[in-house]
């Protein structure tokens, strides 16, 4: 089964897989569109800044046990087996937070969602895109990253493919995993960081 | 194998769960006082407060126990263990034989010793049935009164408050869940609830309940009339084990397990609110009574009774609650002596809306108290969970633009 898979290095902090996101998970389904509608769709990955500033995409795991799962209080939490995706039920929901204190990754937010109940707010999470990939399409977020640092594949191919070039970097240092612009940027952002903090 | 259960709460419910996953043949039996089908207790101060219907307490299929294949023996109570026989004894007479025992009893509400208790309108707050007589009861009452400011107390005058009820809430500390909080996010909290219409009298403790069929109003110690025309004794909780031979199976003030959740006896388990575990902040032995925890120790405790053996690494003191336009979340160590060498940092405050509190103890996270901004809670919870050493500092930790990717590398 193929599944989202983040490559943290290759984020360069473009936020395009939030806007993505919000549109796919809007309405309309349109980012001019989204932008007008009320409530306001909201992204549900999460670029923030890395501990050197580094962009870094944050979503839903889909954890196998789920903690948000086993904490629910309402029983809104579940997994859907087919997909390996956890989903909130929003007509079970009570907006309690609960999923918030247990989710190690901070993923869940709680807002009044287009696509929710109307009036309250509930937990909000990635959903894996279901609707998009029912209709054959890959998650929104996928489909817009430039860098690289979201695929949708199966999770073994990307286990080999990363292991293959660990070994290829270790066996032959003058070819780098990484391009070498990318190195550049990234040691010269973690050696400013370095010398604010003395 | 034959499996008996005490107790059909979130953790009964969970070890049975746990169980059948491994052992689709062995016998279940639970014995649960509760007729009701599983449920959310922790929603039961929504229910008070009118966010959800009573309807959607059940958290689990009404069918339950027959998809399971579990034997019910519901509104029966235990009186006793036979720990040579390996057999427990219900207040009926009957005896249900075990070859592994779990007590998932739960816990009983601290009782109040006033006069006029016996009245009309007087509740505890810790089954349905006691949300259901409690909403029963809003009908016609205008004023309420509640005692106890700890999690308990604290929820159902918010449940009465959103009702539109005038409150008057009685607590020994100056501020409101002295337990979780801080003063600073207390007094927080309790201007909130005042703004709100709440009345708060500290150090008041009530010595009878006065009234005609119904409580009409309560005497205090000082000899004070306060009127009302409900009563919610809110007072924390005590864990329900009046039935265990305490010279066969050791208890404290719950009944002490290893970190199996074994008991000291053999074969005998114990989860939820009725055990005592390590507390992983505090680092020695806790009764955590909280829904969370009941539910990950019964799916252990039914993993080990089943055959495998599952570790549970200890419990953790954590809440999060909504005040109408607070937001608030605490976990871990809030208020550490001042003899426990524990570093602070604070953000945030009165009149800024939000704040923060996180409390180290030798570069480990061992508490923290958020008010709004929550979001990020759950990852400064696994932090105090597995005890990472933090290689950040913690002010970091409190910068709005916090998130899971500031703790790699």
């Amino acid at each position: 089964m193929k599944q989202v898979i983040v490559h943290p290095e290759r984020c360069v902090g473009c936020m395009q897989c939030m806007l993505a996101c919000a549109t796919a998970h809007s309405r309309s389904g349109t980012l001019l569109a989204a932008c007008q509608e009320r409530p306001r769709p909201n992204p549900r990955i999460h670029v923030g800044a890395g501990r050197f500033n580094e962009g870094f995409p944050n979503r839903c795991r889909h954890c196998d046990p789920a903690p948000c799962q086993m904490a629910c209080l309402a029983g809104a939490i579940y997994r859907r087996e087919s997909t390996a995706t956890v989903l909130v039920n929003p007509d079970r929901c009570i907006n309690c937070a609960s999923c918030a204190m247990a989710c190690p990754y901070g993923v869940i937010r709680f807002h009044e969602d287009p696509l929710g109940p109307a009036g309250w707010a509930i937990a909000i999470k990635c959903d894996n895109c279901g609707a998009r990939v029912a209709k054959g399409l890959i998650p929104a977020c996928v489909e817009t990253c430039k860098t690289g640092a979201l695929t949708y594949e199966e999770m073994d191919d990307a286990m080999a493919r990363k292991t293959r070039a660990v070994a290829r970097s270790l066996s032959a240092p003058d070819r780098p995993a990484m391009p070498a612009g990318v190195v550049l940027l990234t040691s010269i952002k973690q050696a400013e960081m370095q010398l604010g903090e003395r | 194998m034959q499996h008996v259960i005490i107790g059909n709460g979130i953790a009964g419910v969970c070890a049975a769960e746990a169980i059948r996953k491994l052992d689709a043949r062995a016998r279940i039996v639970m014995i649960g006082d509760e007729t009701f089908p599983p449920y959310s207790r922790p929603m039961i101060s929504h229910v008070l407060a009118g966010d959800q219907p009573h309807d959607k307490l059940p958290i689990r299929s009404t069918r339950f126990y027959e998809e399971l294949a579990v034997e019910p023996l519901l509104g029966r109570r235990v009186a006793a263990i036979a720990v040579d026989e390996g057999q427990v004894c219900l207040t009926d007479g009957t005896r249900v034989a075990y070859d592994r025992l779990l007590i998932a009893s739960g816990a009983d509400p601290r009782p109040l010793r006033a006069e006029g208790m016996e009245l009309g309108r007087i509740f505890y707050m810790r089954t349905q049935a006691h949300a259901r007589q409690q909403v029963a009861a809003l009908e016609g009452a205008r004023c309420a009164l509640v005692l106890g400011g700890g999690l308990v107390g604290f929820k159902a005058a918010y449940g009465l408050l959103r009702r539109g009820l005038a409150v008057t809430l009685l607590i020994s500390s100056g501020y409101p869940l002295s337990m979780q909080v801080d003063p600073t996010a207390g007094g927080m909290i309790l201007d909130e609830l005042v703004r709100h219409g709440l009345t708060v009298e500290v150090g008041v403790s009530v010595r009878a309940f006065e009234g005609n069929g119904t409580v009409q109003a309560a005497v205090t110690d000082a000899g004070t009339r306060l009127p009302c025309d409900l009563a919610i004794i809110g007072k924390g909780v005590l864990p329900a084990r009046g039935f265990v031979p305490a010279d066969r199976i050791a208890v404290d003030l719950g009944i002490m397990v290893d970190d199996h959740l074994q008991t000291s006896a053999a074969d005998i388990y114990a989860a939820g609110d009725v055990a005592e575990a390590v507390d992983l902040a505090r680092g020695c032995r806790w009764v955590n009574a909280l829904w969370p925890e009941a539910a990950a120790q019964g799916r252990v405790a039914g993993f080990n009774m089943a055959g495998r053996p599952v570790v549970y690494p200890g419990s953790l003191s954590r809440n999060v609650m909504r005040i109408f336009d607070l937001d608030v979340l605490t976990v871990g160590i809030a208020n550490p002596g001042r003899d426990e060498g524990c570093r602070i940092v604070t953000d945030g405050g009165p009149g800024l809306g939000y704040y923060r509190r996180l409390v180290l103890k030798d570069q480990r996270l061992v508490g923290a108290v958020l008010i709004n901004r929550i979001e990020q809670g759950g990852v400064l919870r696994a932090l105090i969970d597995n005890r990472t050493p933090l290689r950040l500092p913690p002010e970091r930790l409190l910068a709005p633009n916090f998130n899971f990717g500031r703790l790699l590398f």
